[in-house]
């Protein structure tokens, strides 16, 4: 699974948990916290999408700083 | 006597539920009705309701084996999990006193509550165990059995029966102590709810079983009416596991309804198991938009009030998508008067007290039994009960007027905009004046200036200003770029913000 693959897919995730969000802000070196504004229950809203989209499971509390950390992580752990 | 509870449930199903007014005596009756319904589940293990008798019996085994004695303090210190349970249940029906220590306590504070509860045992996971072995108690495992069975104690029901921390917004933590007839009350008055049937439910324990609305709500409600009651152990974990578990009923606080109701709008309501009918939700204010997005996918989202000292619900609202504000109509049972403004509650339901504190109970309890909330309330016309403030919160203005900051924060509270508000009183040029302080919703100002932000909020301020009588308007806004300090139910902290 490619990056950009995986980037489009979070967009559109990101999109629904965040629908007033502007989709120009989620660049790949976007903070989750300070330019996604992306707080606790986001984080808990974010992860479980994730999980049932890409069909992993995070395995603890994962401590990402940007949306290409997600990405990368999301690629590293997806099985193809 | 209310009916609007009895209503709720087909006169054939009422006929069938008890109010016992002890825990061993209803452990008996659901373990004798419900004999071969699943009862408690981890998705691994399940035990039908006569397996669970089996199993606590064999506990209250060890409990003897331990030389532990009718009325003994025990401290019981788990996650929410089968073992959890089981263990309350048995040291109640033993005649001991389940002290709920909170999972997420530092041990430290597990050791000094040990001592300052005087606890004759720790009831601990093994996890947990190598770091509280310092306690100043014999210490058992909440894995482990006994050999034989050992029968339930016969307690009166005005014994103590468990110990629950409260007192977060406010205050230092206190003990209240509840009988088992509170317990057994708390968990009649949780069974009822509009437009679902009352038997065979399958339900998740999200919320802490050392919080009352975990335990006695969220557990022994729904095990009242033959439920199948899963342990939320691991938050995510288990919110993955809803389409295979599947549950009816859910017992809630309001941050959790959010999520739910996010995850509900992106992959439908299938992705929660697709049968949830109701969730009750409490601990914390329950916004009106939550309640109307899930009534729109079937679930209708029941706000009560309640505290600790009451055993949890001493209201409940079955119109809240019609009535958001309100917390509903009192239980039946329980007598209800505002004095000078302030809820007092009468009933079964009420505490006996706080553990070794004769000041703060003889504040909180009347000698002929009235609770004295501290929580302001008024009825409308139709008999709904709604929050109006707490009395410790009260703002004395310099012309000595009372105002509820509570009251004033409400109508900020309409706006969708606005995640949190605060108001207090602040000096400002060396005169006392009102301020609010606002936690924005981020995304509602995706791509605003700080000014932008602070120009809306100033305007709403103007809008609540001015229907508000001239000494209690706001004269300061202040907006937050950080969270408020929060109570552990998150709650806004009033003493620490």
């Amino acid at each position: 699974m490619t990056q950009e693959y995986i980037y489009a897919k979070l967009q559109g995730i990101l999109a629904q948990i965040k629908p007033k969000m502007d989709p120009a802000k989620v660049s790949m070196d976007a903070s989750l916290t300070t330019d996604l504004a992306i707080d606790s229950l986001s984080t808990l809203l974010l992860s479980l999408a994730i999980e049932h989209e890409f069909n992993i499971v995070f395995e603890s509390q994962q401590p990402f700083q940007t949306v290409r950390e997600v990405v990368e992580y999301i690629q590293q752990h997806v099985k193809e | 006597m209310s009916n609007y509870f009895y209503d709720m449930i087909p006169a054939e199903e009422l006929a069938q539920l008890h109010y016992l007014p002890t825990v061993p005596e209803y452990l008996d009756w659901i373990t004798t009705k419900w004999a071969d319904r699943p009862a408690l589940s981890d998705t691994v293990n399940t035990f039908t309701y006569k397996e669970m008798a089996s199993r606590i019996a064999r506990r209250r085994t060890l409990y003897k084996e331990a030389g532990l004695q009718p009325g003994d303090n025990v401290a019981i210190f788990e996650k929410n999990s089968i073992d959890a349970v089981e263990s309350f249940l048995a040291v109640t029906s033993a005649g001991l006193v389940a002290v709920m220590l909170p999972a997420q306590l530092p041990a430290p504070a597990v050791i000094g509550c040990c001592a300052k509860f005087r606890a004759k045992a720790l009831i601990v996971r093994d996890e947990f165990r190598a770091a509280v072995e310092g306690a100043p108690c014999p210490k058992i495992a909440s894995s482990a059995f006994g050999e034989a069975e050992t029968p339930a104690a016969k307690v009166d029901k005005d014994a103590p029966a468990a110990i629950f921390f409260t007192g977060g917004t406010t205050g230092a933590p206190k003990g209240a102590i509840l009988p088992h007839r509170a317990l057994m009350r708390g968990a009649y008055n949780g069974v009822f709810a509009p437009g679902s049937q009352l038997f065979g439910h399958v339900t998740i324990g999200f919320l802490p079983l050392t919080h009352v609305f975990g335990l006695i709500a969220g557990t022994l409600a729904k095990l009242m009416v033959g439920a199948l009651w899963y342990p939320a152990e691991d938050m995510k974990a288990t919110i993955g596991k809803l389409p295979q578990i599947r549950p009816t009923v859910l017992v809630l606080v309001p941050g959790l309804v959010e999520v739910l109701v996010g995850l509900t709008k992106m992959y439908g309501p299938q992705f929660l198991g697709g049968r949830l009918k109701t969730i009750i939700a409490g601990a914390a204010n329950v916004p009106a938009k939550l309640i109307e997005e899930f009534e729109k996918f079937g679930t209708h989202v029941l706000a009560g009030y309640g505290m600790t000292e009451g055993a949890n619900l001493t209201s409940g609202n079955a119109e809240s998508a019609e009535r958001p504000t309100s917390v509903g109509k009192v239980y039946p049972e329980q007598e209800v008067k505002l004095v000078d403004g302030e809820i007092w509650f009468r009933g079964d339901n009420v505490f006996l007290g706080y553990y070794g504190d004769p000041e703060q109970t003889a504040a909180t309890l009347t000698p002929d039994g009235w609770l004295k909330t501290g929580d302001l309330g008024r009825f409308d016309e139709d008999g709904y009960l709604y929050i109006v403030g707490r009395i410790k919160n009260l703002i004395v203005l310099p012309n000595g007027e009372n105002v509820s900051p509570e009251s004033i924060e409400e109508p900020f509270y309409q706006c969708p905009a606005l995640r949190d508000c605060l108001v207090k009183e602040v000096e400002d040029g060396g005169q006392p004046v009102l301020a609010v302080e606002i936690l924005p919703r981020a995304e509602a100002f995706e791509g605003k200036t700080p000014a932008e932000i602070e120009a809306f909020f100033k305007q709403l301020t103007e809008q609540v200003n001015a229907k508000l009588p001239t000494t209690h308007r706001i004269s300061k806004v202040v907006i937050r770029t950080e969270d408020f300090k929060r109570t552990g139910s998150m709650k806004v902290s009033r003493k620490d913000n």
